[in-house]
């Protein structure tokens, strides 16, 4: 829990009439920590917030074909615990499209990690790999 | 799969090929309950404020960028016009103030911070005088401060005492800034009717009606525009109107939903989205290519008024559809410096100012942008201004005019500022004089229109 600065002074005037002449800036200093920290308890205590990413990404990848482009891909996924919910592919001559739609909710990873860790294996194959929210596609799409 | 390959790879053509980016989230700040009659403490406040809720604005805005994989070019913030709280104090006190709010721009990570502003369309109160004469020495010494002050509405019609003000202190910020192509212009602007939730610097400010904090999106994607038209090829108007709202309608449905991310990480809510598009000196991302590729040959030639006129509707057709939160300026901008193609254009001599002027009666902004030799007399950019005004007055409309008087330069030099403001080739003013006019002074009395109730 965190205080603004007029609750603070409200606690503060309140422990100072509290000790009445007793007051010195020692005593009110420490009356007022202790009410702060009674006020907090235990379980307000705030959690670091999870960097963490939620919800599905679809994931585009270009380029020319080869073998192994869709293991070297889905390998990196795996290896990110992100669940593979559709796939979708189509060869035009050499050039070679997939598209997936992938689940990232229980990875470890946030999305900007995802895309750096995928653009590293992109490299690799002469590929280029786009990663984006899904809430963009049905923003922009559907209405 | 829930989407069809072609709107996947229209997204990702977008965001990879045609600079469709967010152009700016603004986080609107109220600094009203920062005045103090000690200079030092209303100096210390202001500082504390604007950190308190914009020391993360950088940081959650690079966040939704990774999240969603759409680049927020700008992040920026903007502040209670700055004559409205502290109308106490005097000019060498504003310059004082603004200092701290350059100090605070760049603690906080933002490139401008917009709101060193006034609204004298109605007359002067004693520290708006001492504002707007602060302003030379405010944008000279100091580097991401932006300032702007309406000087007409529709409802209250033209301060021209404030219009011939203005165009003094557009002169003296000219010469001020001389060293560096007079480049404190390029970071004031004179409105009619100005938008209080504008997220566009530099004419941006947190209007009076605004809560404590907001935050404002801006989107552009002239690139997009300007690709969706070239693909339609030879199709009729009313067609290609239906090319231009469909294109708007899917890059303001992504605005608003990046606006209001960073609003909620924020935790303060969200304002609005403005659909303006707004072009950058990138080749491709410009609104005279826009003009052209709809079938003029080039910015300047009959017909461009009329095809503004209609991107610019439509655009604002598609906005509103789009979302219920669709504010601000929310049209084309047609600045000169900031626009390869208006730059080229006015570089040849095809795009003259009256031709420039007359478009502004139909786009959202103004006389944006623009270089005129610097000896041009203080009347003649009051007359410019009170043209402006006079559009923006009769037609209910915001106008502005960002004009720099480039000192020491001729027609056919160039001012050249590099990144987004990019460069501005000097262009002829008319040489006849308007002087027995706007020194008459005094106010236009405000228009028919006026009357609505």
């Amino acid at each position: 829990m965190r205080f603004t600065e007029d609750e603070l002074r409200k606690i503060t005037l309140n422990a100072i009439n509290d000790l009445g002449e007793k007051a010195s800036p020692e005593l009110v200093k420490k009356v007022v920590a202790s009410a702060v920290s009674k006020m907090q308890g235990p379980s307000d205590l705030p959690l670091p917030p999870k960097d963490q990413s939620i919800g599905r990404i679809i994931l585009t990848a270009f380029g020319m074909n080869k073998p192994g482009v869709v293991s070297s891909i889905t390998k990196e996924l795996s290896d990110s615990n992100c669940d593979i919910q559709d796939i979708s592919q189509k060869l035009m001559d050499e050039f070679f499209t997939m598209i997936m739609i992938v689940d990232i909710t229980n990875s470890p990873k946030n999305m900007k990690q995802i895309q750096d860790s995928l653009n590293k294996i992109a490299e690799e194959i002469g590929f280029k790999v786009y990663v984006q929210h899904e809430d963009i596609f049905r923003q922009m799409h559907r209405i | 799969m829930p989407y069809e390959f072609e709107e996947i790879l229209e997204t990702i053509k977008m965001t990879e090929i045609e600079h469709f980016d967010i152009r700016t989230v603004t986080l609107g700040i109220s600094l009203r309950d920062c005045a103090d009659r000690n200079l030092e403490v209303t100096k210390q406040k202001i500082y504390d404020k604007l950190l308190k809720y914009g020391k993360n604005h950088v940081n959650y805005a690079k966040e939704i960028e990774a999240q969603y994989g759409i680049s927020i070019a700008n992040k920026r913030i903007s502040i209670t016009p700055i004559s409205i709280p502290f109308d106490a104090f005097k000019m060498e006190e504003f310059v004082e103030i603004a200092q701290v709010l350059d100090k605070a721009a760049a603690e906080i990570g933002v490139d401008y911070l917009a709101g060193y502003s006034a609204l004298v369309q109605k007359g002067f109160t004693n520290g708006e005088r001492e504002m707007i004469k602060s302003i030379p020495y405010a944008l000279s010494s100091t580097k991401r401060v932006c300032s702007s002050v309406n000087v007409a509405t529709t409802k209250a019609g033209i301060n021209m005492d404030a219009v011939n003000m203005m165009a003094e202190v557009i002169k003296n910020t000219a010469e001020m800034t001389k060293d560096s192509d007079s480049v404190g212009c390029a970071k004031l602007v004179v409105f009619c009717n100005v938008p209080e939730d504008n997220p566009f610097v530099a004419g941006a400010f947190h209007g009076i009606s605004e809560p404590e904090v907001v935050l404002n999106v801006g989107i552009s994607g002239p690139g997009v525009v300007l690709d969706a038209i070239r693909e339609a090829g030879n199709v009729d108007l009313q067609q290609l109107s239906e090319v231009i709202k469909r294109t708007i309608f899917k890059i303001t449905r992504a605005g608003e939903l990046i606006g209001r991310n960073v609003a909620q990480r924020h935790g303060v809510p969200f304002g609005i989205v403005d659909i303006s598009l707004a072009p950058t000196p990138a080749e491709g991302d410009s609104i005279a290519d826009i003009l052209k590729a709809m079938g003029v040959e080039d910015v300047g030639a009959p017909g461009t008024t009329a095809a503004l006129a209609m991107l610019n509707d439509s655009v604002k057709k598609a906005g509103l559809m789009a979302s219920s939160s669709v504010g601000g300026m929310s049209g084309a901008f047609i600045p000169v410096s900031e626009d390869q193609g208006m730059i080229r254009a006015a570089q040849s001599g095809n795009l003259s100012l009256e031709k420039l002027e007359a478009m502004t009666s139909v786009c959202s902004v103004g006389l944006d942008m623009i270089a005129v030799p610097g000896d041009t007399p203080t009347t003649t950019i009051a007359g410019i201004i009170a043209d402006e005004c006079a559009i923006g007055m009769i037609n209910d409309k915001t106008t502005a005019v960002r004009i720099i008087p480039a000192f020491g330069k001729k027609v056919g030099e160039f001012v050249d500022y590099g990144g987004l403001l990019g460069k501005a080739p000097v262009m002829s003013v008319r040489n006849l004089s308007c002087e027995k006019l706007v020194m008459r002074g005094g106010k236009v009395p405000a228009p028919m229109r006026s009357l609505t109730n």
